[in-house]
């Protein structure tokens, strides 16, 4: 397998999403006014004692800030073409190339990522002409981004999971806002997980939402500490594995739907 | 040589949940285990030659973009075998992409929000098509299919015409051993038919390509194919050269005389008057019982005539006596 076609769709991705100019300066506006609204909603908060774990302020709208800007690039779903091509009754054109179609997803994906990465640069320094945030020493800085890496991945396939169901009932939004409400809430984007009381919390961080945002984060405020950093990575890569599984059965099961029935 | 595309026996049977009216059927039909089969393509036997062009023609429904789906490897067969260029393709389906190029007139293989170049540009690297000999390829076709006015225009944004155009060039970027076209001309004006039918046979002739078309149009099939396979209903009823359907199904010719006064009842000995409209006469006759040439002489001296020519019978017609009769060996001439 040559990786050339690959890097040939992330390219044409990057260069689509890029031509969405409008969007792009929305996208950048709206994450200043939640940055701007955090802030506020935070401060109230800590000024009514609701601390969670012990965190101060300025840590929490430094999680606050990061996981808006880490949503800049989580909230790209690249399987999303997996839906639209089902329902326009495409996806026959993919199968007769000489391509692997998952792969193709992912590439398109990451050209997207790609753009909405550069998105981040600006936006932290708009960013910081609101809120101070902290910066963490190099070693936790690393961690958080390989962190970031395997939620990144994971968020891939979660998506992948969730749009291939496409292929079974044609209708699946429904489906997807029920998980996109459940997963913005449990997986720590909103609100840190160490929020959620006693066996609740227990649960929240066994979910694989929490491995995608919550991770990385906590990671990076200083709450998960460098002697645990090997069991949550280890967590997060049991879930990568489990989800890549998971969608590579789907996909088996999807194609052979297709070339059986015909789509 | 031995043959480029062989197929055995090949059947498609399509099975979907037996679906029943009403509310209470659609309820019905979400818990039943009844299915309904539907055999799309019945037993087909087929070989092609490297280097043929061959019209797989049948009415609507009879299975032909059922065939060129298995054949391409994206539908696997119920039953029979299928082998092309000594692939079964639905086993390699990667490596019979890459010996095969597709035209499918009703959907686009181009990506909707690129400039048509780009989507020319990433279907090179899929196929890994050398640089060379992509700007080649790519040089001839946009002179061929005239496309320099369009090549930077986003794909969504071209006209039908225009996207088929670049559909075709898209097909043969790769130098495809066989190319299967599936109603490639549907919806074209005359020119764009007849710019798309001279790529056709430029790339047959030039390339050796191995071309299946499937169409509507006879008139593609009568300037391209020598060869046509009839289906119906999922069967093949034909298998030969144009030319021998037309010999057998075309006994009868046209006389079409224009006399030069009117005249009621012109009768010809050994034909028959099909229609008579102010001295335009049409004759119908048995061109194995009568000579033109005779009737000819015959009609100069018993009328005054303006003009006289013979019509042979057009593919068209005849295909179209077969989707109404059932096409048999020797056909009885009405
Ligand atoms: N995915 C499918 N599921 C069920 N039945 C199908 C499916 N695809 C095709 N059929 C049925 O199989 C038969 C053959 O269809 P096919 O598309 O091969 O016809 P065709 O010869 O290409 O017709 P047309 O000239 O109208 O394109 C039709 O009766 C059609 O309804
Ligand atoms: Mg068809």
């Amino acid at each position: 397998m040559t990786l050339e076609p690959y890097l040939e769709f992330a390219k044409k991705a990057f260069a689509r999403e890029a031509t969405y100019r409008l969007e792009v300066f929305t996208e950048i506006g709206s994450l200043i006014v939640r940055v701007y609204l955090l802030r506020s909603v935070w401060t109230a908060l800590y000024s009514q004692n609701i601390a969670p774990m012990n965190l101060p302020l300025h840590s929490m709208i430094t999680y606050a800030t990061v996981a808006l800007l880490m949503s800049l690039i989580l909230e790209v779903d690249g399987t999303r073409l997996i839906r639209e091509k089902i329902r326009e009754g495409t996806i026959a054109t993919d199968l007769m190339k000489p391509i692997s179609v998952p792969a193709y997803f992912f590439s398109d994906g990451f050209g997207q990522t790609g753009l909405h990465a550069l998105l981040v640069i600006p936006s932290i320094l708009f960013a910081l002409l609101l809120v101070h945030i902290d910066v963490p020493s190099a070693p936790v800085f690393a961690a958080f981004l390989l962190s970031f890496a395997i939620g990144y991945l994971l968020n891939f396939f979660v998506n992948f999971v969730m749009n291939s169901i496409a292929f079974w009932t044609l209708e699946t939004f429904a489906i997807q806002l029920i998980v996109r409400w459940v997963s913005d809430l449990l997986s720590g984007q909103i609100i840190p997980l160490t929020f959620f009381p006693g066996i609740f919390g227990r649960i929240v961080f066994a979910l694989p939402f929490a491995a995608i945002y919550s991770t990385p984060l906590l990671i990076y405020v200083g709450v998960i500490q460098p002697h645990d950093y090997a069991r949550y990575f280890l967590v997060q890569v049991l879930w990568l594995a489990l989800f890549s599984a998971l969608s590579l059965a789907m996909w088996r099961a999807a194609a052979r739907r297709v070339v059986i029935q015909g789509g | 040589m031995p043959p480029i595309i062989r197929t055995h026996d090949l059947r498609k049977t399509f099975r979907s949940p037996k679906r029943r009216p009403g509310v209470a059927g659609a309820l019905r039909t979400l818990f039943s285990r009844e299915y309904e089969d539907k055999v799309a393509v019945r037993d087909v036997t087929m070989e092609l030659e490297p280097g043929e062009l061959v019209g797989y023609i049948g009415p609507n429904g009879a299975g032909k973009s059922t065939t060129i789906k298995m054949l391409t490897g994206i539908l696997v067969p119920t039953s029979g075998t299928i082998e092309v260029a000594g692939l079964v393709p639905s086993d390699r389906r990667n490596e019979n992409a890459r010996n095969i190029g597709v035209v499918f007139g009703q959907r686009s293989q181009l990506y909707w929000d690129l400039p048509l170049v780009e989507s020319f540009e990433l279907l090179r690297a899929i196929y890994s098509v050398p640089k060379d000999r992509y700007r080649a390829n790519l040089q001839g076709f946009i002179e061929m299919l005239e496309m320099e006015p369009f090549l930077r225009t986003p794909v969504r944004q071209l006209s039908l015409g225009q996207r088929m155009r670049g559909d075709f060039a898209a097909a043969m970027l790769h130098n495809p051993r066989i190319v299967y076209l599936d109603e490639p001309t549907i919806g074209l004006d005359v020119v764009a038919k007849e710019a798309i039918r001279e790529f056709v046979r430029h790339i047959n002739q030039e390339r050796g390509t191995t071309i299946i078309l499937t169409t509507h149009d006879l008139a593609d099939v009568e300037r391209l194919c020598r060869r046509i396979i009839l289906i119906d209903k999922g069967t093949i009823i034909y298998d030969g050269t144009v030319e021998h359907i037309k010999e057998q199904y075309g006994t009868h010719r046209t006389l079409v005389l224009t006399l030069t006064e009117p005249h009621p009842n012109p009768i010809l000995e050994g034909a028959e008057i099909e229609s008579n409209d102010r001295g335009l006469v049409r004759y119908r006759f048995d061109r194995r019982r009568a000579r033109p040439d005779q009737l000819i002489r015959e009609a100069t001296q018993r009328y005054e005539l303006r003009d006289v020519s013979i019509e042979e019978p057009d593919l068209e017609s005849i295909i179209r006596r077969i989707y109404v009769e059932g096409y048999t060996q020797e056909p009885v001439n009405s």
